[in-house]
């Protein structure tokens, strides 16, 4: 911002550029908060109607009178916002992930990937799980983040890989310097190369619904908390062969996991 | 009789499915409605509309919805804290939002449970169910609040 008298300032740039920073932190300050007031108005105005849509619609499925076709159009209906459902969810995610302060500490991702697949497992008991987990995996970072983040990257593991009926992860790690690099390898559909700029903007899917692709935001999700980390998430995969995401994000101290023998 | 559950809720539609969620849990408690949270605060300390009531009679839980006109869940909320008679009621937060601003700020208020409504209709009835067990037969009311 220039000087509104015209008189050069007795300070000189400097002054003047820390006016300007200033400036800048206060309309980031403000775009945040406008922000928020999105995000919440999604959580709550825009969730409501879609649970009447799929309540009523829950509710007339049950009436005993309705044919096979008024059955199939019914259930369609409710297929319908529960996908607008899960994409508010994960829009809600991508905000939060953006605007959420982090709050730093030893993060242990073995532990959170386990979790995330008992979970995965919990709702599909029929698929074979093959998973190896590496201990040790200490992340610096943002616990309710990085759970997000491994969550990302598991359930996509988990749904491209679930046609065959099995889903076969590894993961592993080591820490190098103040990094810590990890990799998680499935052995699903997995994509072409060529499209892996894609993999990570919102919205943007390399597959088809019927290979298990959702909404679109979850790497998109992942890779905004790797960010925020100052870390990121890269990839590389073959169609066929399974895809492999490695993950870097700033290691925690040598002796945080000390406690755990 | 039993005594009455307070739903404080401005969507029509989350009334009706309230009411058919606790009728399918068969939670036999009247469902007295208030639309935004100046009445629900009326109702709670028998004032304009329910002068006549007898402000001792207190509903056995109420149900918040936390964005609601006039008055939101969280001024109702800190107004059922800060008066005596209405101190120990027990208030849950029946709300759309996960957002975890809301959740704090409910606990920091002093909300004694706070769920979410499910988009699935099944599970919604089954949040219901919880809370009818839970508020209406398990929990042991505080004494003298009657």
């Amino acid at each position: 911002m220039p000087d509104p008298t015209g008189s050069p300032s007795p300070a000189g740039p400097t002054a003047e550029l820390q006016a300007e920073l200033a400036a800048c932190r206060a309309a980031l300050e403000a775009l945040r908060a406008e922000q928020a007031v999105f995000a919440h108005g999604i959580s709550h105005d825009l969730r409501a109607p879609l649970r009447s849509i799929d309540s009523f619609v829950g509710l007339l499925a049950r009436n005993q009178s309705l044919d096979d076709a008024a059955r199939e159009q019914l259930e369609r209906v409710r297929a319908a916002s529960q996908r607008a459902g899960s994409l508010i969810e994960g829009l809600l995610e991508l905000s939060r992930a953006n605007r959420t302060e982090l709050a730093p500490a030893a993060v242990d991702l073995g532990l959170l990937a386990e979790l995330q697949l008992a979970a995965l497992q919990d709702a599909e008991p029929a698929i074979v799980l093959d998973a190896a987990v590496a201990p040790g995996l200490l992340a610096h970072g943002d616990e309710r983040l990085l759970r997000q983040l491994v969550a990302a990257l598991l359930d996509n593991a988990w749904k491209f890989s679930r046609a065959s009926g099995r889903v076969s992860v590894r993961i592993e790690g080591a820490r190098e310097g103040d990094r810590l690099r990890v990799s998680v390898r499935d052995h699903g559909c997995g994509f072409d190369m060529r499209y892996a700029a894609k993999l990570y903007a919102p919205f943007q899917r390399l597959h088809g619904p019927e290979q298990g692709a959702g909404h679109g935001l979850g790497l998109a999700v992942a890779q905004r908390i790797a960010e925020r980390h100052g870390g990121r998430i890269t990839a590389d995969s073959a169609p066929g062969e399974g895809a492999t995401f490695h993950l870097d994000l700033p290691a925690a101290d040598a002796d945080a996991g000390r406690s755990d023998g | 009789m039993d005594k009455e559950i307070l739903l404080v809720e401005d969507n029509p539609d989350d009334v009706e499915l309230t009411r058919i969620a606790f009728k399918e849990a068969k939670v036999a408690n009247q469902l007295v409605v208030a639309s935004d949270g100046a009445e629900a605060l009326d109702y709670l300390f028998a004032r304009g509309r329910y002068a006549d009531r007898n402000p001792d009679d207190l509903p056995s839980i109420v149900l918040l919805d936390l964005n609601l006109p006039k008055v939101d869940g969280r001024e109702v909320l800190q107004a059922i804290r800060a008066n005596e008679k209405t101190r120990s009621l027990p208030v849950v937060v029946l709300t759309t939002s996960t957002e975890p601003f809301d959740v704090e700020a409910s606990y920091a208020l002093g909300v004694n449970s706070y769920i979410q409504k499910p988009v699935d209709f099944e599970r919604f009835v089954w949040a219901v169910q919880q809370v009818g067990l839970y508020w209406l037969v398990l929990n042991h009311p505080r004494e003298g609040g009657t």
